[in-house]
């Protein structure tokens, strides 16, 4: 099998077969279980290979050219789109095991893994494409998605906060569209490799990139867009998980990346409108998660101001933060997921999600507990936790790109998150002691614990492999555009 | 050889009403469910297009890929408006009769529409349609539908009105109805006022026939009044092949300048807007379709005013799918109405858990309707935006695209209030609609489903067909 192939497997087996979950799921809630996971494993071993493939120099890249119109479907790897792609489809493994057991007691449970796997398909697919239109396409099938996913639970509040994430998310993307039709007009192709090559420049490619933009922040939930974000909170746990830590935000992050780094440079007024951007977005949602009263918006949060440290590496744009913003995208996924899978936990054994009702829960779950700190200590970016050294390269990078003003808030903000995250652990595990009615105890081989456990383990044994990862990150900047290393 | 298509229904008209045989109406049923599918498949036939021109009665008779789109869609919907009406457990039997054959009766006129090449043919075959619809809507003869029907008539004889004396003025200039001879004077005379003004008649009237803003009065109360199978019919091929398709073939006639085509963008975007807004806050169910209808319409002309091939290449593919998934909508208002026995949104909740192929099938339907990939609406968007935008008409290929946002917002809301949120204890015993119902909905689905999934293979062929 060529690779080119496997690639397009890697896109079309999770969104084409995760159609068959539901008639599995008549069958046997077993058998749809092990085909879900099938489903999210083989694509992860192709991307194993397909990341020899490209390390060593050969091109992958699957084309149909479409008659008649400019609409090329065509899906490129390269190490950065490879390595995002891992990223998340190992986040979304955990969180699929951890959703075996999680989402056991509910309806609608074929539904729920039929979307959780066609949602990895759309992500698989907006990484790797290299046509605008087809980001759109896939972009818009991970909005679907997550309509689906955040309005699960089928009561009327639930089905109206889906909807507003829905209307949010596709009107932002509808601006993305015209941004789109206006780069393909100057370039004349809507191929990534076209517009690369057209060196786009001018007022109208600017009015363009303001526009695409739009549709980033309303996807990656950053200020002004992101109050659909705390508001997704209501999905099950699983799912914020995979909204926050492994797909949705991360979808923004990647395509900012894709176009801005690699095909379009941005103007200079561009950048530091942006940089202003997210160091309001950073500041705000990290004030704002040190006040919340939930312990799923204060996660939430969290991820919009952490969402905001990534966008700053990418915007800065220089060799080490772009590498700290790339290794950044997979340490957050794994602590983000940890903390809301932490969460879940939480809610399941006590039915609640208010901080005031929470308090010394250490006792009754110090597995989670420890998991849920180790998660904590690596989004904090304390040392030897991995995202330490992710958090130290964007802020260095941005450092060492000149921008000190952007860099000395992003500091504080890294001060907010030590700050936000210690109450957090604070109130529900150490705390004043708590009545719970009837807690069960916590079982080391339940499937939830350990995907908690195996995210935290992740994000402190990845520090050892620091160097490996940050030798990766560095060949992928080596493709940036525009910087000349 | 695609002559059949006309005559076979007629025969088959002829036939039933001979009263040689005992004919019930679950046999009439079948036939005429029978050659919608029998239709379905000819077209697909290798030497369809093969026979070339007709020349009957001096009327000339041809079939080319816009004809064939047309034929795909009557085939697919009066086959849905057939299944409907076998399960409609409100319409007598002997009424059941009646429909049937109207409908084969509309049948024949709407594929004779689609082959002639001549503006008097046109008017005839309109007429025909026409007057097969007024009956259609007035069938269970209540006061609603009535009421709808005789307005239908009345705004509806305005347009004929206006057709016939455009079609006067032509025949006059010309000396005959004829495609190309009309052509050839338009090319000579266009700029005569008495031709402006025919022309002018001739648009006004098939966009009353169409329902564009703001000729729409008629529209929104005969698709709800009427009985459930008129209205999967009326909305899902009927409007659209008098008043939408034959805007298409004036595009051949008339010389086709820069004001025609704003007279297409404005009244377009008119109806896209207006009817986008005023869906949003429809209680009927019904009624919230048609609204949404003349909003999809509005797509679709505004696709033909960008003026360009590919503009009429979108425009008939969003045409094909607006007849599948709104078809879909209408006949899954059906299945609700024959369960719940009310069109009104209010009083529904929670349903999609006693009917699940209901809900998820209307999901389907109202997604593709507001284009979202991976569905065959989202494609036909496309195409339509991208017509208008390499056409030079940006600004509104950006009002066709946040347009979409009022779809997406009104679907949204009847999903929530229908068939999400807590069922209703009086529901709790309700069962999934009846077979033939659940069939065509499952149909129409798989259809939107495929044709978004296997657009490159669809392109291919709407590309061989329009021969580009």
């Amino acid at each position: 099998m060529s690779y080119d192939i496997m690639l397009l497997l890697v896109v079309a087996i999770p969104v084409l077969f995760s159609a068959l979950i539901p008639l599995f799921g008549k069958v046997s809630v077993f058998i749809r279980n092990f085909f879900a996971l099938v489903l999210m494993l083989i694509p992860f071993l192709l991307l194993i290979i397909i990341f020899q493939a490209v390390q060593a120099g050969i091109p992958v890249d699957f084309v149909y050219e479409f008659p008649i119109l400019e609409i090329n479907f065509i899906l490129q790897a390269d190490i950065f789109s490879v390595f995002v792609a891992m990223a998340s489809v190992l986040v979304s493994i955990v969180v699929l095991i951890y959703s075996f057991e999680y989402i056991k007691s509910y309806d609608n449970q074929n539904e729920y893994f039929f979307i959780v796997l066609l949602f990895v398909g759309s992500m698989m697919g907006i990484v790797f494409s290299a046509n605008l239109i087809f980001i759109y396409f896939f972009w818009e099938m991970t909005a679907l998605a997550s309509w689906r996913l955040i309005g699960y639970f089928r009561e009327k509040e639930y089905v109206r906060r889906a909807n507003k994430t829905f209307i949010m998310t596709a009107a932002g993307a509808l601006c993305m569209l015209i941004g789109f039709l206006m780069i393909a007009e100057q370039a004349g192709s809507f191929d990534l490799d076209v517009i690369s090559a057209a060196n786009l420049q001018g007022s109208a490619v600017n009015l363009a990139i303001i526009l695409i933009i739009l549709g980033i922040f309303s996807k990656s939930a950053t200020f002004p867009l992101h109050s659909w974000l705390a508001d997704a909170g209501i999905a099950p746990s699983p799912v914020t998980a995979l909204l926050h830590a492994a797909v949705l935000v991360k979808i923004g992050v990647y395509v900012y990346a894709r176009l801005f780094n690699f095909t379009i440079v941005p103007s200079e007024e561009i950048r530091i409108v942006l940089f202003s951007i997210v160091s309001v977005s950073a500041f705000l949602s990290g004030a704002v998660a040190f006040v919340e009263k939930d312990i799923k918006r204060v996660i939430a949060f969290s991820t919009i101001s952490q969402i905001a440290f990534i966008f700053l590496g990418f915007i800065s744009g220089g060799k080490f933060a772009f590498v700290g913003a790339m290794l950044f995208i997979l340490m957050h996924g794994l602590a983000k997921a940890g903390l809301f899978l932490s969460a879940g936990i939480i809610e399941h054994k006590i039915h609640t999600k208010q901080l005031d009702m929470m308090g010394g829960l250490f006792r009754y779950m110090p597995i989670t507990a420890f998991a849920f700190a180790g998660c904590a200590l690596s989004v904090m970016g304390i040392p030897p936790f991995a995202g330490f050294f992710s958090k130290f390269l964007v802020i260095f990078g941005t450092v060492y790109d000149q921008n000190i003003i952007a860099a000395l808030i992003f500091i504080i903000c890294a001060g907010l998150t030590v700050l936000y995250t210690v109450r957090l652990f604070w109130k529900v595990f150490l705390g004043s002691q708590k009545k719970y009615p009837n807690i069960e105890k916590e079982n080391w081989n339940s499937p939830m614990v350990l995907s908690v456990v195996s995210l935290a383990f992740l994000s402190l044994i990845l520090t050892f492999s620091f160097g490996y990862l940050f030798y990766i990150a560095n060949l992928a900047a080596q493709t940036i555009k525009g910087q000349g290393f | 050889m695609f002559l059949l298509l006309v005559l076979i229904p007629l025969f088959l008209v002829l036939l039933l009403n001979l009263n040689l045989y005992k004919v019930n109406y679950k046999i009439a049923v079948l036939i005429a469910g029978l050659f919608s599918l029998f239709q379905m498949f000819f077209i697909f036939s290798p030497n369809f297009f093969s026979t070339g021109l007709v020349d009957l009665l001096s009327l000339r008779f041809e079939c080319d890929g816009i004809s064939w789109i047309m034929l795909f869609s009557i085939a697919i919907v009066s086959f849905a408006a057939i299944c409907v009406l076998y399960a409609s457990e409100t319409i007598a039997s002997g009424k059941k009769f009646h429909f049937v054959n109207l409908v084969l009766l509309a049948l024949a006129g709407m594929n004779g529409l689609v082959f002639v090449r001549d503006i008097f043919s046109i008017y005839v075959f309109i007429e025909i349609i026409a007057a097969t619809s007024y009956v259609l809507i007035a069938l269970d003869k209540t006061k609603k539908s009535l009421e709808a029907s005789f307005k239908y008539l009345v705004i509806s004889s305005v347009a004929t009105v206006m057709m016939l004396s455009a079609v006067a003025i032509l025949f006059m200039a010309a000396g005959s109805t004829d495609f190309i001879k009309v052509a050839q004077m338009y090319k000579e005379y266009g700029a005569n006022p008495l031709i402006v003004v025919a022309s002018v008649f001739f648009i006004v009237g098939l966009f009353i026939k169409g329902g564009v803003m703001p000729f729409h009065g008629w529209l929104p109360d005969a698709y709800s009044a009427s009985p459930n199978p008129t209205s999967v019919f009326l909305a899902g091929i009927v409007t659209k092949t008098t008043g939408i398709y034959t805007l298409v073939r004036l595009y051949a006639i008339f010389d086709f300048n820069y004001s025609m085509q704003l007279v297409f963008l404005v009244f377009g975007s008119l109806s896209i807007v207006i009817a986008a807004i005023g869906a949003i806050n429809q209680d009927n169910f019904k009624r919230m379709l048609a609204y949404s209808s003349i909003s999809q319409v509005g797509y679709i002309v505004l696709a033909f005013g960008s003026g360009t091939i590919l503009g009429v290449f979108a425009g008939m593919f969003h045409l094909f799918n607006h007849s599948v998934f709104k078809s879909l909508l209408f006949v899954n208002a059906s299945a609700l109405e024959s369960r719940v026995n009310t069109n009104q949104i209010h009083n529904m909740s929670g349903l999609a858990s006693r009917m699940p192929v209901t809900s998820t099938t209307s999901v389907i339907a109202f997604l593709s309707t507001a284009g979202i990939p991976p569905l065959a609406g989202f494609w036909s968007k496309l195409l339509i935006v991208l017509a208008l935008w390499f056409s030079g008409n940006k600004e509104f290929a950006v009002l066709a695209l946040l347009a979409s946002i009022f779809t997406l917002t009104y679907f949204l809301i009847m999903q929530k209030k229908i068939f999400f949120g807590q069922l209703k204890e009086k529901f709790n015993t309700i069962k999934e609609a009846r077979f033939t119902i659940r069939l065509a909905s499952l149909f129409l689905c798989a259809i939107t489903i495929l044709t978004g999934l296997f657009f490159p293979i669809i392109l291919n062929f709407m590309a061989f067909l329009f021969s580009f």
